[in-house]
């Protein structure tokens, strides 16, 4: 049994927000840090509604960015793990047993060792921190985006998503503060947890129990068609009115190092290429489908940025090189990650085309 | 194909105990960044909107299909066990929302 389909989508098919993100992260760039040069009594009376060390409107903002892609995560999806166990091995392995560590690797060898002359080892302290926190967490709503471009399976895409949140739920904290503590980057485990139960346990458990009561109550059609139409767009909003009020407090580290966007996104970019190619060379020698192994490669490329802005905000601070860097790597995801559809389009001829 | 879409056993079991009636469907998923996917799902139960499917009588169970689901080659399969049991559909690619 094939797809129903015969030409790929294209990114003409995409929204308008998601095809432009870079366009829209790039201004909430400008007018964050024209708000914190002009407006600076914004971000100073934000600053202030703080409890226990977390900044409250920041937490709002951060859930209201999360909250929606938790929510329709369909956790019963994980029924069909034995289905393709092939493309489920590959993207696994890759998505946390290599993928954090060649962030990892990549990011210490650029801010460490080759952009040494251009970048203050502190502030390169702070953007591979920035970068384990991409490194730490697999896309979980985009990938429907870049498995529809590239004709994907659907329900193997389901799967995939459900069975990496439910890891990142219980890798993603010891994974950061192992590579954290290998770069000599201290993190109170406290501050970790509490992160983590903040803007990951806290929002899948709200959206768990929200979708699992919901669907219940008044039935799955009205939870996606009426629920989820008005959750859903809150996302996007969040992120940019993060990233907003993120860059009124760094305006400083941006005006002064105007290059480092720069510096921080060749590692970033790197890593995307080299995990995509890890996964879709793995999938092509397991003569693995194209439909399975395209999203099970787009996955690994792409980041849960929100999340990585989110833990880099409430382990280093809004004003931090760490939640710079996860910054960059929203700036960069959709131009590369086009490309990537575009290669996986190209060689769909090289894998089997059957999934079934 | 004459059949709207195909059943497997198992599946056709499963919906029997369950009513005898399935419901086929493109699901929504919103991105992290404004755009929408649908993804094809099956469910045991009877529409919320029936006027907006197709239904058919096939194998003794009652169908209602999204039309753009129709007569595509697809198939339903049941996998999971004990309270993790669920409908599939297989071979579905996403569409755009």
């Amino acid at each position: 049994m094939t797809t129903q389909n015969t030409s790929s989508p294209t990114s003409a098919d995409m929204g308008l927000f998601e095809r432009y993100l870079s366009v829209w992260v790039a201004i909430a760039i400008v007018a964050g840090i024209a708000l914190g040069q002009f407006a600076p009594a914004v971000p100073d009376t934000l600053s202030r509604f703080e409890y226990a060390q977390v900044s409250l409107p920041i937490a709002v903002l951060i859930w209201a960015m999360i909250f929606p892609m938790m929510a329709q995560i369909d956790f019963s999806a994980i029924a069909g793990v034995r289905r393709q166990p092939k493309g489920l091995t590959i993207t696994t392995t890759v998505n946390w047993l290599i993928k954090p560590f060649t962030m990892f690797a990549l990011a210490w060898l650029f801010f460490m060792v080759i952009f040494r002359p251009f970048i203050p080892e502190e502030l390169a302290s702070q953007y591979l921190a920035g970068a384990i926190l991409l490194g730490a967490a697999p896309c979980t709503a985009m990938v429907f985006v870049w498995s529809y471009l590239t004709r994907g399976d659907a329900a193997y895409t389901l799967v995939q998503v459900a069975l990496n949140d439910l890891i990142m739920l219980f890798a993603f904290a010891p994974l950061v503060v192992f590579l954290l503590g290998i770069s000599n980057i201290q993190v109170p485990w406290d501050t970790v947890i509490l992160s983590v139960v903040l803007y990951i346990v806290i929002p899948l458990a709200a959206g768990y129990f929200t979708r699992k009561i919901l669907i219940a109550k008044r039935g799955a059609q009205w939870y996606d068609s009426v629920f989820m139409k008005r959750v859903g767009p809150i996302t996007p909003i969040g992120l940019i009115i993060t990233l907003v009020l993120l860059f009124a407090f760094q305006g400083e580290v941006i005006l002064n190092n105007p290059l480092h966007i720069v510096l921080i996104a060749i590692p970033l970019i790197i890593q995307t290429f080299l995990i995509f190619f890890i996964a879709y060379g793995w999938a092509k020698a397991w003569r693995v489908p194209h439909n399975i192994a395209a999203p099970g490669a787009m996955i690994g490329a792409s980041n849960f940025f929100e999340l990585a802005v989110a833990a880099a905000i409430a382990l280093f601070g809004l004003q931090s090189g760490a939640a710079l860097a996860t910054v960059v790597g929203v700036l960069v995801e959709v131009p590369l990650m086009l490309a990537l559809v575009r290669i996986a389009n190209k060689t769909r001829h090289h894998f089997p085309t059957e999934a079934h | 194909m004459d059949n709207v879409i195909d059943i497997s056993n198992n599946a056709l079991d499963f919906i029997k105990q369950r009513g005898g009636i399935v419901t086929i469907r493109l699901s929504p998923r919103h991105s992290c960044c404004g755009g929408l996917t649908n993804v094809a799902v099956a469910e045991a139960r009877y529409p919320d909107a029936p006027q907006h499917y197709q239904r058919h009588m096939q194998d003794s169970i009652s169908i209602y299909i999204a039309p753009d689901l129709a007569a595509q080659g697809l198939r339903i399969d049941v996998e999971g066990w004990w309270k993790l049991r669920r409908l599939y559909v297989d071979g579905a690619a996403l569409s755009a929302g």
